[in-house]
């Protein structure tokens, strides 16, 4: 008996674009945006499984997942689903991060029939044997070397969220750490696909030249069958709130010193969350930020800075990375930022500044929403991450209602120095017996 | 004469993007002053009109605009983002930045000591520095070898009045490529591209004599960039070939994919799928005006550098002398027909692809028109293409890595005399 649909939502995701999702009886959703500008779809496929559903001690499984999921099916020979999408001219690829996995495949419109095939078997069919497991783990372990052990951004990445993080599983680093990647088991890689890869865990986002209709007529043949999972409860960890200010320090072989430093922020759907955005375009989101203007033009203290609000669904971060400039040390630059902030707390920036950083991040979310695979990414991360893709428009919407009192209340309520997480890397040359930890 | 042209309209969002390409870049900088190209154009970006620096930064992001610089070897680029509200605004500014700008000697001196640091930046970088010394060692005397960015020494040959005489005999209308695209139409551009050059001289555009090498180098060679700690080594290795237009550019688009332009490809599933040494392998031709470098990378496992290599030149020697199979044609010539819908999705896409093909004085339609060019390819011809534009025996590796740990599995990988130099001397 073929599936039935429903429609539960619709709402614009662009332009002359309408964003509508549609569930599957076994759970499984879909949201379709019809955009005919070019002959080409984006079919992304997202589960609710990121790293904050590992185990402690089984980190980086999620992410062996975005690895495995290119192998060998029930029907599928090894290599074959990279064979049959190349061959299309399209490509394929998938990410993972804390909230979510996301599969990604570009395809011409007349081939996303194939998408659709290609997604469901190996949703439910994947074959799971030794040997292919061993050599993508030989993979992964590469890519941590390049990406962290090789890397100083990614080893400060690292270490900034182990320690800002004591219980939530936000701790741990997205690939994993070496010693779990290489001790995952065959038996529990294999009870993770089961446990996760299910449709009632998953939202189809096809965006682009294809034919609605059609679409749901072949997704429900495709996928119809599939039986839902019963899926774990997820635990909630609250993360305790930090008191204190912590400070990591390592030599690295590099030049001068760098700096990431992590202020506590909310979860993506929080009201203030949006503040922040705001707040992170005044410090360092564009050429006269203040920061970037104090750090990098007028003091030359550091050679770059940048501020960044992580999109998580739990409260998490608001990261300042800085480079110091040749002759300057990291300490400098602390005092310059405690007092930038300080200052911003004590005098509310003008509305005229607030105004500004409005009109960046208006740019920005159209910039986000040009291609097709762009407003997949927003349709599927909103969806996944924060339960609903209609909250792309209202971060939009929220973005521009900010106040400069929004603005100086967010600063006094989350800036401080007893809420914030410090990870300095320094020139080994210069780091003798500095190495530790300080609290 | 007026500057090339190309426009791009799409309602799809309220944003237009501009590319003004000034005809040159890097290449062209004077040697011993390597960095110029570079250094004039950030400069003019740094006050110009009657606005200083910080007042044109804190314009342009009040409008939630932006105008950047970047400079490739063939020429400096003015991008700028607008939403359409305030396109006229943003535009106004890109002009003064062209025809105006105030050459700030503050600002000039305190790029010369900015400059450097950017190299540090790279040189944490194990993958820029790779590619950094590659570009270097490549094939000496060639233009392409040139550092955009410039060295220590460069740097501080810069004077601003030769950034000044630089900018002065290139921002001429004649020497630019002019790309719009978004939410504009037909006579919005045409007002647009006129306030663009309307102060700009009128006089021809100046002659670029670029240096090549007499002859292309030969014998293997081995540059281990030794750096402190590493668990890896990057990897470049290539050797100059041919240039983007040239008449086996088809060929060579088919030959590369199915060597490391898939992830199907050999060296992907040589090198990552069944030997898990590596998180990729890849490998291309530089898309550029002159002929420039054919170009392998990967990262592997220090423990497996010196294997990596070998087999890498071992799977290069074997591919450049009998080409791809009739099967391997026929399936990446299906993949890149049928990627090109992908490339020229957006009229941004569409319009970058323009102006570089008018950059690289190629007949306007070029790369829009390529699938039509690999259609008629027979596999003999991608064989053929092979033979002549790979040379295998004249490779070049770059390995940023450990030199105690990767010196002697390095120089068993077959891949010519090995020279250590220090991460931090270029």
């Amino acid at each position: 008996m073929m599936s039935s649909w429903q429609l539960e939502a619709e709402a614009p995701a662009g332009r002359g674009v309408t964003a509508r999702r549609f569930r599957l009886d076994n759970g499984l959703g879909l949201i379709t945006a019809i955009d005919r500008r070019a002959p080409i779809v984006a079919l992304q496929t997202w589960y609710r499984v990121g790293s904050r559903h590992e185990k402690f001690g089984a980190t980086g499984m999620a992410h062996l997942f975005e690895h495995l999921m290119f192998g060998q099916t029930e029907s599928l020979p090894p290599g074959e689903f990279d064979r049959l999408v190349e061959r299309t001219g399209g490509e394929s690829n998938a990410a993972t991060w804390v909230d979510w996995t996301y599969y990604r495949l570009s395809l011409p419109t007349r081939d996303l029939p194939l998408g659709i095939r290609l997604e469901a078997e190996r949703m439910q069919r994947l074959v799971l044997e030794h040997t292919p497991v061993e050599a993508e783990r030989d993979v992964v372990t590469n890519e941590r070397r390049e990406r962290v052990e090789d890397d100083v951004d990614g080893w400060l990445d690292e270490q900034l969220m182990a320690q800002a993080f004591t219980a939530h599983p936000y701790r741990w680093p997205t690939i994993g750490w070496m010693e779990d990647i290489r001790a995952l088991s065959l038996p529990d890689i294999r009870a993770f696909y089961r446990t996760w890869y299910a449709p009632n865990n998953a939202t189809l986002v096809c965006v682009g030249d294809f034919d609605e209709a059609a679409l749901l007529d072949l997704v429900a043949s495709s996928y119809g069958k599939i039986e839902p999972a019963t899926l774990p409860e997820v635990a909630r960890i609250v993360e305790p709130e930090q008191l204190r200010e912590r400070v990591v320090r390592a030599p690295k072989p590099i030049a001068t010193d760098r700096l990431l430093i992590g202020y506590k922020a909310p979860g993506q759907d929080d009201r203030d969350w949006a503040v922040l955005e705001i707040v992170a375009t005044l410090l360092a989101g564009c050429p006269s930020a203040r920061l970037y203007r104090r750090l990098v033009i007028e003091k030359e203290l550091a050679s770059s800075v940048d501020a960044q609000l992580t999109p998580f669904r739990d409260p998490s971060l608001l990261r300042l990375a800085v480079t110091a400039a040749r002759g300057h040390r990291a300490d400098e630059i602390l005092a310059v930022i405690d007092s930038e902030l300080a200052q911003m707390a004590a005098q509310p920036p003008v509305k005229a500044e607030v105004e500004k950083a409005k009109a960046i991040a208006e740019t920005d979310f159209w910039t986000s929403l040009v291609d097709v695979d762009g407003k997949a990414e927003a349709l599927g991360h909103y969806e996944t991450a924060l339960g609903d893709f209609r909250k792309v428009s209202e971060l939009a919407e929220r973005l521009a209602a900010v106040t400069v009192e929004d603005v100086a209340r967010v600063v006094r309520s989350y800036l401080n120095a007893s809420r914030r997480t410090i990870v300095i890397a320094e020139p080994e040359s210069e780091a003798a017996g500095e190495d530790g930890e300080e609290d | 004469m007026p500057p090339v042209v190309i426009i791009e309209p799409s309602v799809d969002t309220p944003l237009v993007w501009f590319d003004v390409a000034i005809r040159g870049g890097a290449s062209a900088d004077p040697r011993g002053i390597e960095g110029l190209h570079r250094h004039a154009a950030l400069l003019a970006r740094r006050g110009a009109g009657r606005r200083d620096r910080a007042e044109l930064d804190e314009t342009l992001d009040s409008l939630g605009a932006a105008v950047d610089i970047s400079v490739s070897r063939d020429a400096v680029t003015l991008s700028g983002l607008a939403l359409s509200r305030h396109l006229d605004a943003v535009v106004e500014l890109a002009a003064d930045i062209l025809a105006e700008p105030r050459w700030s000697e503050d600002e000039h001196a305190r790029l010369l000591r900015e400059t450097p640091q950017v190299l540090d930046e790279i040189r944490d970088d194990d993958s820029a520095l790779a590619t950094r010394w590659f570009d270097w060692v490549c094939t000496p005397g060639h233009a392409y070898g040139r550092t955009s960015l410039g060295t220590e020494t460069s740097i501080a040959r810069i004077e601003r009045t030769a950034a000044m005489e630089l900018w002065r005999r290139e921002v001429v209308a004649d020497n630019l490529v002019v790309g719009l695209a978004g939410d504009i139409d037909e006579a919005t551009a045409a007002r647009v591209v006129a306030r663009l050059v309307e102060r700009l001289p009128t006089r021809p555009r100046p002659e670029v004599v670029l240096e090549m090498p007499a002859a292309p180098s030969t014998g293997r060679r081995v540059i281990l960039v030794d750096k402190p700690d590493r668990t890896q080594a990057q990897l470049r290795i290539g050797h100059l070939s041919i240039r983007y237009g040239h008449e086996d550019t088809a060929a060579i688009a088919v030959a590369e994919a199915i060597l490391g332009g898939m992830f199907s490809s050999r060296l992907m599933q040589e090198i990552r799928v069944k030997r898990g040494w590596s998180y990729g392998a890849g490998c291309g031709l530089r898309r550029s005006r002159l002929p420039h470098w054919f170009e392998i990378w990967t990262a592997a496992g220090i423990d497996v550098a010196g294997p990596a290599v070998a087999l890498t030149l071992e799977l290069f020697a074997e591919y450049a002398a009998n080409g791809p199979t009739d099967d391997e044609v026929d399936f990446a010539r299906s993949y890149l027909v049928g990627s090109m819908p992908f490339h020229v999705a957006t009229a941004r896409q569409r319009m970058q692809l323009a102006v570089r093909d008018a950059v690289f004085d190629l007949p306007a339609g070029f790369t829009a028109r390529l699938p039509e060019a690999l259609g008629a390819l027979a596999a003999a011809d991608v064989r053929a293409a092979c033979l002549r534009c790979l040379r295998p025996e004249a490779t070049v590796t770059v390995a940023v890595t450990t030199a105690d740990l990767a010196r002697p599995a390095l120089e068993a990988a077959n891949a010519g005399t090995l020279t250590v130099v220090d991460h931090d001397e270029y």
